[in-house]
């Protein structure tokens, strides 16, 4: 028959593939098909069988004869300009899709076969998310890369509304490859195969309520599923002791959506699936991302550990397992603490060791939780930050008439600082008065004074307090007291 | 039974068994209210769990066939195996409380220890009325070493949150059962006629 309706498309912007109808049916006769891209170069010529053939994309046009053999048919001529091409871009090959269960999360992985391209083209890809026993697009995006001239392997991530268990999640994916040098129309490539996660639903007895015992954040809009057995009936489903409305995901599942989802009691929000003959159930814990510690502020009292206390601000409302876990790392010297928090009382200790030959701390107080995490941190020179123990053991060791020899005990390493000491005197009614003292740090040991100036024959109540006497931080709290009566005037 | 009981072994029996019904009703009290508040605190819907709470595994059913024809010792035996049971469930349910609630619901967690104190000093109390009657005691070595180490059967696979849920309310709901049968059969060994004798 007469050949008719050429038409070319490239898929590579190399070479290009031509078709073309014959006029009356007839039997499918061999073809001598001719072709040259212009006047320099010799002319090509095949038999074909095929209405097909694969040819070089000329610069500008080509010129292609095409006749039916042995017949008494013409040859028909044609000239293909450059505009009359069409570029539509090779199919793109899904090279896996896998499911992050946890987190309901895609993971798309395919090749730009950007090798075919010249360098530095703009490629878009259209992803499309089918779900459900229909099918039914879930969304539709487009990914942008640029290609250069290698086969590239892209990924891409996708975060169901709903659990993956939930129903079969199926993938597509089409190409456009933006040649602004080429004059011809261009067009997306065709879908590529689809790609199918299976949900539980699918699943020969599967069954559950999804997500399973999970942990999200209060405002949050959750989808909850409940997959259950071909034989049997769901009636309703309800989240903590709400029913809700039913959305069918398939035959053997259904869904609700709960917006904005207020925090849970501790042991958790029920989700339950209400089946004919029986149930089924999760639990989701509702909380809040760990706030930022307030007021983080660290002190030694001893030389061996270095206290730091924080607020921890609005409760997580997460619990046991689940609870907010803190761990303080000191940049300086690598080293990183885990805290044993509880949870229940308001006010929050981590202990550090003091490290030797360190006197300067860097912490970053990390504090996190599945919802969630932050930090604070503090610089801290703790030789500026000492708030020693309670003095203990305040005796008297030695009296006259006008004075008195006293001795404390102090827990803490000392030495290398200078403490400062109050004592307190206060005898009857008079006037309580504070004799300072100041003496050299010691490594756990014990420390003197004496008190002048004390009338005789008086009895006086002492006390004694310390700081350090270089930087001061904070006062130890009083010791406990001790009473001692001054001798008779000589 | 002992062949023929002494007078001070009856005696002995009788005061065992009336200390006994007194343990199992404070037991059955505490238990109690330990459901109340479990059902509280775990967010169940007592009204629309009853099917599936029916059986939960591993849970010993109080309800018992031709109950009035059993002999003292398999009240005992039965009993004992019950309790031991439960031990070892109330000691999952405490460890799963710490691990789900933490330091967040103490109360909770002391209620669950104190029953389980109960129940541990119940099954010692049927060991006590089992030594009495030179019964050997079933160890629970013995349940365990009856089992070679591959006959043992695997642990149970992990439950989900909500699984775990609802056996501690099959639990503490049987527990309940099994303190007011636990009375009863006390109450029938207690008595003098043959009917407490051994098989």
């Amino acid at each position: 028959g007469d050949p008719q309706n050429l038409k070319c498309v490239t898929h590579n912007l190399q070479e290009m593939v031509c078709t073309w109808d014959v006029s009356s049916r007839g039997r499918r006769g061999q073809t001598d098909f001719c072709y040259t891209t212009n006047d320099l170069t010799p002319q090509v010529c095949f038999k074909t069988k095929e209405r097909r053939v694969e040819m070089p994309l000329p610069e500008s046009s080509s010129r292609v004869t095409i006749k039916s053999s042995g017949t008494s048919f013409p040859t028909k001529e044609f000239v293909i300009h450059k505009k009359d091409i069409s570029f539509v871009p090779v199919t793109p090959r899904i090279l896996s899709l896998t499911p992050d269960f946890s987190t309901s999360t895609l993971n798309l992985k395919w090749s730009d076969n950007g090798s075919v391209f010249p360098y530095g083209l703009d490629a878009l890809w259209q992803i499309q998310i089918l779900r459900k026993e229909t099918m039914e697009e879930v969304t539709k995006v487009i990914y942008y890369s640029k290609l250069t001239h290698e086969d590239v392997i892209l990924s891409w991530n996708w975060t169901s509304d709903m659990p993956l268990e939930c129903t079969s999640h199926c993938v597509k994916i089409r190409c456009y490859i933006n040649a602004t040098q080429f004059l011809g129309p261009k067009d997306w490539s065709d879908w590529s195969p689809a790609e199918v996660i299976p949900g539980k639903d699918s699943e020969p007895g599967g069954s559950g309520v999804f997500p399973l015992d999970t942990v999200v954040a209060v405002g949050s809009d959750v989808t909850f599923c409940c997959v259950h057995e071909e034989d049997q009936h769901i009636t309703n489903m309800t989240y903590g002791s709400k029913p809700y409305k039913m959305i069918q995901l398939s035959s053997r599942s259904h869904a609700i959506r709960v917006l904005n989802a207020s925090a849970s009691d501790t042991s958790g929000t029920n989700v339950v699936c209400h089946l004919e003959n029986g149930m089924d159930g999760t639990v989701v814990f509702v909380g809040y991302a760990p706030d930022i510690p307030q007021n983080l502020s660290c002190e030694t009292s001893n030389f061996f550990i270095i206290k730091c206390t924080w607020k921890p601000g609005r409760p997580s409302g997460l619990y046991g397992e689940r609870k907010t876990k803190y761990s303080l790392f000191e940049r300086m010297s690598g080293k990183n603490v885990s805290c044993e928090v509880n949870e229940m009382n308001r006010d929050r200790t981590c202990g550090f060791p003091v490290l030797p030959d360190q006197k300067t701390y860097d912490f970053i107080l990390g504090v996190s939780n599945p919802i969630g995490q932050a930090q604070s941190s503090i610089l801290v020179d703790i030789t500026q930050r000492v708030h020693p123990k309670t003095p203990e053991k305040l005796s008297v060791t030695g009296s006259n008439s006008t004075s008195i020899q006293m001795r404390w005990f102090i827990n803490g390493s000392f030495a290398g600082i200078w403490l400062l000491c109050q004592i307190e005197v206060s005898s009857g009614h008079s006037e309580k008065k504070l004799h300072n003292v100041s003496m050299p740090g010691g490594k756990s040991s014990t420390y003197t004074a004496q008190v002048k100036s004390l009338r005789p024959y008086t009895k006086y109540q002492f006390r004694v307090r310390c700081s350090s006497a270089d930087h001061f931080w904070k006062w130890s709290d009083w010791s406990r007291g001790v009473e001692q009566t001054t001798a008779e005037a000589p | 039974m002992a062949a023929a009981d002494s007078p001070s072994a009856a005696l002995r029996r009788r005061d065992l068994c009336s200390r006994g019904i007194r343990l199992a009703g404070k037991m059955r009290v505490d238990v109690i209210d330990l459901l109340d508040a479990y059902v509280e605190r775990q967010g169940l819907d007592v009204s629309s769990l009853d099917s599936s709470v029916a059986a939960v595994e591993g849970v010993p059913l109080a309800a018992v066939e031709r109950w009035d024809e059993q002999t003292g010792t398999q009240r005992l035996l039965e009993n004992l195996a019950a309790y031991r049971a439960f031990r070892a469930l109330l000691a999952q349910m405490l460890e799963e409380q710490r691990e789900q609630l933490g330091e967040a619901d103490a109360g909770l967690g002391r209620a669950l220890a104190s029953v389980l104190l109960q129940v541990s000093a119940f099954a010692y109390h049927l060991e006590e009325l089992l030594r009495l009657e030179s019964r050997g005691v079933p160890g629970e070595e013995e349940e365990e070493e009856g089992e070679e180490e591959e006959d043992r059967p695997p642990p149970p696979p992990r439950l989900s949150i909500f699984e775990q849920k609802l056996r501690g309310l099959g639990v503490l709901r049987e527990l309940a059962q099994w303190a007011v049968r636990s009375a009863r059969d006390l109450r029938q060994l207690s008595k003098p006629s043959p009917a407490t004798g051994t098989a």
